[in-house]
């Protein structure tokens, strides 16, 4: 009993269908066509589209393909080329091939394509068109909103950009005076040295005629006696730091650039205990509150890190010098040489055959090539950042310090409290640096500088002998203090240039970008996305550059980063971040489709335009008027 | 997302040598890895002999028994002779005689088999499985032996031919009847040597060979054996695959003015970045070799697994002076076994194929889905990028049939295995393909991961299921799960039980649309003697991997293909890729060749290497299109798929490291290109199954070399860059970038017309081209008629009920012919009957269709299917209508596109929707 009522209601279901499905169907004249090409077939012979040839009324919808084109038979599957029309009435129209007709697959929701018998299709239209429709409301919605705080970014973004533009120029005007300061102190200072050192020769003049006058005394008498020798020894001292100090630094420089002759700092050769310090030092630099003594003491930490792993390359580099291809062919040479694998046990000889196919090295876990690979890219960020001759505190690790960035990007832009978490900014410029500077007020820094410099210049006074050191020493200390602080000038105004200059996009939506990075974690991986910069992907302590900052592409829809970490007999790494409305900066998706080649989507309030806005309404009513008011019950 | 990060603490001091392994794996073809002639003694002694320098053997004791011809044979001088100086192995040899034995089977192919005796040491190994097991019933009854001249016995081997035993120096001639003309010997230049098993006799006697670090240790010896066979009456010998060639006939090895060349080795072997032109052994062999000349067509093949190397002498290498003439002399030699050759004699080439695939099997019958067009990379990476991919067909209209999974899908390589991340629900995907007619193919290899918690290996090494090493231990080596074992294929207890794991209750997450992909099966090793397993393991009843090596990756395929057919309970017909063959594994499946590279050069390669496998069995076959290693440049990738479209086995792959290439990535117009390609095979399937009927009844392949149809055009015999699929249609490569014009040879006979136009080309002639980048030249030969489907889908399921197309190509007495055969594309029901099988035959302006399907054997396949369109090549003009019979219709006749394209001009005389249905007899008058 239960079977049959199943069985009739399935039938009477089926019929249904059946009927709803074919009274859908159109006429043989308009079988596949779009209403808008309707007129096209109103005559009695019709042309091919390709004016190949002219076909007759009877001809239309025959199963024959007359027109190669497939004029013709837009309701068939006749013609290989042609392309069929379903209504779908309370969804979208879809145009598809005409491969799809009569293939007994379901392609249009309202059943059109399949109309030969041999499989009955449902009309699904109003029910995938209610979900499409709502998605599309949705999608409407977000466009709106994200307008909204895309506005809101763009007049930030002006903003910020304004007073990017006026902090550089009031630099430029600070940077001016300041340069006169320092040289001032400078002339003051060598001045002082001068001074001294006549200062000196006139005492040493006096302890030789001392010393002659008591030798030739002591030749009668023998009791010498100590001069006051801890007043005479300090200045040297203090002179010698001074030069110690260039020296370091000099000695940093030629670190890195010329890592060949690089030898010392072999005791620490295990990475892994460089990126501790690392750990270390990024959390020891966020715990001292100052910058002096904490950011020297990680300045000169962050160095051997360098070395250590400079180290490991110039080892390399020593065993096979000369460049990339030169160390190539020498290897390859030795390879010829030492291509026995007789030396090999099994199982490296097992793993070196199947690295030819997978380019994987050859021992699990054995990534140390990587590893020294990130050690020159370490390098090069470093050479990179060392650009203006100036070496950057700003490091990875500050990214992390997000204390600092919120003070700074509340007053920029506040609402990035609303941000994922896997949006942060950036700081590799070094606002927090400059900060100290400019939270006193800038107008009046320069004047208290000013102030303080006339001071010092004026309290010494040269014609006092002997010098008075105290004073020597404040104007040195006054110097070292200026010339640094215009060297951080100098180093943020070469910062904020190098920032202007990039295009941020149509109305600047993309400047808060430039100070931010995204992360998006996928499995075991982290992906850091930091616009204008660079693109990494992280596992653990090692990093991964999946590509440097190239440009926009597709009309801002697009970010590009390229010449990213060289792949095993690869491409270099590279990505491509295409972005979408929504209403986060979110990087949501990522994925190396090719190896090597990445590819995410960031969704950013950016992307909502306006514009698009209302082609999404003109969709949204399409599919609206197409409502048959019938399927309302269903 | 596989990325080379780092993970663990880093070994800085390593990273030179890390450095090198990087640098040597960037470099191509490892010479040195691999055993040359000079490293491989029994090659090196066997090569060094000259012409009847063996010490000859006599024949005695010559009868007939049991309907065969039986003899000894002994050495003609009681000891062999100090002269082999330079071979200490081999003068101590105890001489004892070996027995010999010639039987005849029906279509003139003679057996001979040569072995020890019974007092040797040990039973040498012979190949089996590999012969029909119905060969037996095919053994002519030998009564009687005649002595057409003293020294010498003769006995019938087929209509007009026979078989002459020369007794003393030993020798065997195939000749034709009355003229004496000789058209196979063995042993006519006196090369013939039996290493005969014997003890080891002295404790500092080294019988271990080492190669490279390995250590072989040779328990028994050496065993190799050789000889000469010659081919009179040829211009070129062809066959022995697997090597990449871009000539189509096998390259004389030595001889006078040959370069110093090694002999042709068949040594199964995973050839990292294969060279596209050497006679170094790849993945497969077959010891199979014919020849061919304007007076005759012969075979000649040895049953033998062992290690084969084979010398194609330079006319004039036994006499510079007198070289000979019509005749192709060779040197076969292997590392053990026993003589199991088999000589055929044909009138026409096709006689020796049909021959050769008699004793072996013919192809087996592929589902039709195989047929069409598949899909793969290493590797699909997940469930969204096999739907990603599958969608990016539909969206640019590009058919396809199967999509493939290679080794990165399973957890760990752990083959029946799915990654639980990234292929969650492995079932549900090949769902949704199934539900547009598509399949799924997973890759299944031989070495089985060395893991207790996994259930193969578990049982496998419970029940000692795994190839034993030198020590007879569980024969321990490396490959893609790392530390792997193997399974003794050889045993059909072991075979049985594999063909069990394939079941969908064993197989979790298989569906019946998934077929499978062996890979690795030479076997790859890699940390073996060669990227293989050593010679000396122990495979079941004693055998050692020397004798059975070529044959390993066989009884694999074998095993699969079993397993897939009991998982249909018989009913539906299995689908494996192979990478590694030997004569006889067409019965089980199809094969590509393997590891290939995105050059030109491998593009040329590939047509002589598919034509060789095909002349040797193995027609379902194809080369990867665009190249396995590196990326090829749009253009390359174009024609690679214009060309494969042609390939009997048409298929994609591509290497991990490369970039996507799927059709619609390189910009419109290539996408637009690609798809023709497609749509070109896609419209060509019922031809194409039509020819798989063809090659599983007869043997004779689907993709041939010019001379197979033609074998009186000597223009055609060492034609490697151009071939016919079929009878009907001529396909001429394109193998240069940029190429503007082309040479085409159209062989003599016939004329032939241009696919593209129509327009019709003289016979016997080179005709300069054009050539577009809108496709490679074709040709349709005069006198035929070609069946096409030309409506397009998604996938070749969706094809079932569209309507025919017919190209009959008109030769000059306005007449042609063609074939159509139709069944389910899936099941067995053909056996029984459940086919159509239609000739059509055009002559005096009528086209009728004739039922070839055996009356007798019962069975129907129903089909509505009709024919919509006939296409007439060289039909003069004037025709206006057609009337068909029965029932007096009546289609237009008018002027229609040869194929259906855009911008195609309408100039081919067309019948108009005669609607005639292929399963009827019917007959079409053009008035």
């Amino acid at each position: 009993m239960g079977a049959c009522l199943r069985i009739s209601l399935t039938i009477s279901c089926l019929l249904l269908i059946w009927i709803s499905a074919s009274a859908s169907i159109p006429s043989r004249e308009s079988l596949g066509i779009a209403p808008q090409d309707l007129s096209y077939y109103k005559s009695d012979v019709i042309k091919c589209k390709d004016g190949s040839k002219k076909f007759t009324k009877e001809q239309l919808n025959d199963e024959f393909c007359d027109c190669p084109d497939g004029t013709d038979e837009p309701g068939t599957s006749a013609c290989p080329q042609g392309k069929f029309y379903c209504p779908n009435v309370g969804h979208i129209p879809l145009t598809t091939f005409s491969s799809r007709v009569n293939d007994g697959i379901c392609d249009c929701c309202d059943g059109s394509d399949e109309y030969n018998g041999n499989v009955s299709c449902p009309n699904t239209c109003w029910e995938a068109g209610k979900v499409a429709r709502e998605k599309l409301q949705k999608k409407i919605a977000t466009f709106q909103n994200g307008v909204t705080i895309r506005k809101q970014e763009v007049e930030k973004a002006k903003q910020a950009f304004a007073k990017d533009e006026a902090e550089l120029s009031k630099l430029r005007s600070e940077e001016k005076i300041l340069k006169e300061l320092v040289q001032k102190l400078k002339e003051q200072k060598e001045r002082i040295e001068k001074a001294e050192e006549e200062e000196r020769k006139k005492r040493e003049e006096e302890e030789r005629r001392l010393k002659e006058a008591e030798r030739k005394a002591n030749e009668s008498k023998n009791a010498p006696e100590e001069s006051s020798h801890d007043i005479t020894d300090q200045a040297p001292e203090k002179l010698s730091e001074l030069h110690n100090q260039d020296a370091m630094e000099d000695h940093h420089d030629s670190a890195v650039e010329d890592k060949n002759d690089y030898t010392t700092g072999t005791e620490i050769s295990d990475n892994q205990v460089a990126n501790d310090h690392d750990d270390t030092i990024a959390k020891s630099g966020h715990e001292a509150d100052g910058r002096s003594d904490g950011s020297s003491f990680s300045h000169v930490e962050k160095q051997h890190v360098v070395e250590a792993q400079d180290n490991a390359v110039s080892k390399a580099n020593t065993d096979y010098p000369g460049t990339e291809e030169e160390l190539s062919s020498h290897v390859a040479e030795q390879g010829q040489v030492s291509d026995s694998t007789e030396g090999l046990s099994r199982e490296e000889l097992g793993r070196l055959v199947a690295s030819r196919w997978t380019r994987e090295n050859a021992a699990e876990g054995n990534d140390e090539v990587n590893m020294a690979k990130e050690g020159l890219e370490h390098d090069e960020d470093i050479r990179e950042e060392n650009h203006d001759g100036y070496i950057s505190d700003s490091d990875e690790d500050h990214k992390f310090e997000d204390d600092d960035l919120e003070d700074d990007q509340d007053a920029e832009f506040g609402e990035d409290h609303e941000e994922p978490t896997g949006a942060y900014s950036s700081d590799e410029d070094d606002k927090t640096d400059y900060s100290d500077l400019t939270v006193s007020g800038s107008s009046s820094w320069l004047d208290k500088i000013q102030q303080t410099v006339n001071n010092v210049l004026q309290a010494f006074n040269f014609f006092r002998r002997p010098v008075n050191i105290s004073e020597a020493a404040t104007v040195r200390k006054e110097y070292d203090d200026f010339s640094s602080e215009l060297s951080k000038i100098q180093s943020r105004i070469s910062r904020l240039n190098e920032k202007l200059k990039y295009d941020f996009g149509k109305d600047r939506e993309f400047y808060s970008f430039y100070d931010r990075c995204f992360e998006s974690k996928q499995n075991k991986y982290t992906y850091k996305v930091c616009p204008f910069k660079k693109a990494s992907q992280v596992e653990g302590h090692s990093s991964t550059q999946l590509g440097h900052w190239d440009k926009f592409d597709e009309s801002y829809r697009v970010m590009l980063f390229s010449n990213g970490d060289r792949c095993w007999n690869g491409p270099d790494r590279s990505l491509k971040v295409r972005l979408r409305c929504g209403l986060k900066n979110e990087l949501v998706d990522i994925d190396e489709p090719s190896r090597c080649e990445y590819v995410a989507i960031l969704s950013t309030p950016a992307l909502c335009l306006e514009e698009k806005i209302k082609e999404l309404q003109q969709k949204l009513e399409d599919m609206n008027t197409g409502q048959p008011s019938a399927h309302d019950e269903l | 997302m596989p990325s080379p990060a780092s993970r663990s603490p880093p070994l800085l001091l390593l990273v030179p040598f890390l450095l090198l392994l990087l640098f040597s794996a960037a470099s191509a073809w490892k010479k040195d890895e691999f055993r040359n002639c000079n490293q491989t003694p029994f090659c090196k002694r066997a090569r060094g002999r000259k012409a009847h320098s063996v010490p000859s053997l006599s024949t005695a004791d010559i009868s007939i028994s049991d309907g065969a011809v039986v003899a000894r044979l002994l050495p003609s001088q009681p000891l062999r002779q100090a002269t082999d100086g330079d071979d200490p192995e081999s003068d101590t040899v105890p001489p004892r005689p070996l027995l010999l034995r010639i039987s005849v089977y029906q279509g003139g192919v003679l057996r001979l088999h040569i072995d020890e005796d019974a007092s040797a040491p040990r039973r040498r190994f012979q190949v089996p499985d590999v012969l029909l097991p119905d060969l037996d019933d095919r053994r002519l009854w030998l009564s009687r032996l005649s002595s057409p001249a003293a020294g010498s016995s003769s006995f019938y081997l087929a209509e007009g031919f026979e078989a002459v035993l020369v007794h003393d120096p030993f020798q065997i001639q195939v000749r034709r009847k009355g003229s004496g003309e000789p058209v196979l010997s063995f042993n006519s230049h006196g090369l013939f040597d039996f290493e005969q098993l014997r003890a080891k006799k002295n404790d500092d006697e080294d019988w271990e060979e080492r190669f490279r670090g390995h250590t072989d240790t040779r328990p028994h010896g050496p065993q190799s054996i050789s000889f000469d066979i010659s081919f009179h009456g040829a211009d070129f010998v062809y066959g022995i695959p697997e090597h990449a060639s871009t000539s189509l006939a096998l390259r004389p090895t030595s001889g006078p003015g040959v370069e110093f060349s090694e002999p042709y080795r068949l040594f199964n072997l995973d050839v990292f970045e294969y060279l596209d032109d050497s006679p170094f052994g790849l993945y497969g062999s077959i010891p199979f070799m014919l020849s061919h000349g304007a007076r005759s067509s012969s075979g000649f093949f040895w049953l033998n697994a062992a290690e084969m190397q084979i010398d194609v002498l330079g006319p004039g290498w036994d006499d510079p002076a007198a070289p000979a003439k019509d005749r192709i002399d060779t040197v076969w030699m292997s590392e053990a076994g026993v003589v199991d050759a088999f000589f055929f004699v044909g009138h026409e080439p096709k006689d020796v194929l049909r021959q050769y695939t008699g004793i072996t099997g013919t192809p087996a019958m592929p589902q039709e889905f195989a047929v069409a067009y598949h899909q793969c990379r290493w590797n699909y990476r997940d469930e969204e990028d096999v739907a990603a991919v599958d969608a990016g067909f539909d969206e640019h209209d590009i058919p396809y049939d199967v999509l493939w999974l290679d080794i990165e899908h399973t957890d760990g390589k752990r083959y029946f295995t799915w990654d639980r991340v990234l292929f969650p629900n492995p079932q549900e995907m090949q769902g949704k393909l199934a539900a547009k007619g598509r399949h799924m193919v997973t890759i299944v290899d031989p070495h089985i991961k060395r893991d207790d918690s996994f259930y193969i290996h578990k049982e496998a090494s419970e029940r000692g299921y795994y190839v034993k090493d030198a020590s007879g231990k569980d024969f321990d080596g490396w490959c893609w799960p790392g530390s792997s074992s193997y399974l003794d294929v050889l045993n059909p207890e072991i075979r049985e039980w594999w063909a069990e794991k394939f079941s969908f209750e064993n197989y979790v997450g298989s569906t019946p649309s998934l077929y499978i992909w062996n890979d690795m099966n030479e076997p790859s090793v890699f940390n073996g003697p060669e990227i293989s397993m050593p010679r000396d393991a122990i495979h079941f009843g004693d055998v050692e991997h020397r004798e059975l090596h070529n044959a390993y990756g066989y009884y694999f395929h074998m095993a699969t293909s079993n397993g897939l057919l009991k998982r249909g309970n018989g009913k539906d017909r299995p689908f494996v890729l192979s990478r590694a063959f030997f004569a006889g594994s067409q019965r089980y499946g199809a094969v590509w060749t393997g590891d290939n590279t995105a050059d030109w050069d491998h593009l040329r390669a590939s047509v002589p290497m598919i034509l060789t496998l095909g002349l040797t069995g193995m027609t379902f076959s194809g080369a990867d299109v665009g190249g396995f290693f590196g990326n090829p440049e749009p253009e390359l990738l174009v024609r690679w798929y214009q060309l494969g479209a042609y390939y009997p086995f048409f298929r994609a792959h591509a290497h991990q490291d490369t970039k996507r290439r799927e059709p619609w990535l390189f910009g419109e117009r290539n996408t637009a290109l690609i798809r023709e390609a497609v749509h070109v095979r896609y419209s060509l399937l019922p031809y194409y199954y039509t020819l798989f009927r063809e090659a599983s009844v007869s043997g004779i392949p689907v993709m041939r070399p010019l001379w197979l149809e033609f074998p009186a055009d000597k223009e055609t015999y060492n034609n490697g860059e151009a071939f016919m699929v079929g009878p009907s249609l001529l396909v001429q490569g394109i193998y240069e970038e940029r190429q503007k014009s082309v040479s085409v040879y159209l062989p003599a006979g016939q004329s032939w017309y241009n696919l593209r136009n129509g327009v019709s080309y003289a016979g016997g002639v080179s005709h300069k081209l054009e050539v577009s980048e809108d496709s490679i030249p074709t040709f349709q030969r005069a006198g035929t008629i070609i069946p096409r489907k030309d409506r397009f889908r998604r996938s070749s399921t969706q094809m079932v009920n569209d309507p025919y197309t017919l190209v009959i190509a008109l030769n000059g007495s306005f007449a042609a012919e063609g074939e159509l055969y139709v069944d389910d594309g899936k099941t067995y029901d053909f056996e029984q009957g459940a086919y159509i099988h239609r000739r059509f035959i055009f002559a005096d302006l009528k086209l009728t269709s004739v039922n070839i399907h055996p009356a007798n054997l019962g069975g129907k396949f129903p089909s509505d299917c009709v024919i919509e369109r006939i296409v007439l090549l060289g039909l003069p003009s004037g025709a206006k209508k057609a009337v068909i019979e029965p029932g007096n219709r009546e289609a237009n006749v008018e002027l229609g596109p040869l194929t259906l394209r855009g911008g195609s001009s309408p100039d081919a005389i067309t019948v108009r929707k005669p609607n005639v249905h292929i399963a009827d007899d019917w007959t079409l008058r053009i008035l």
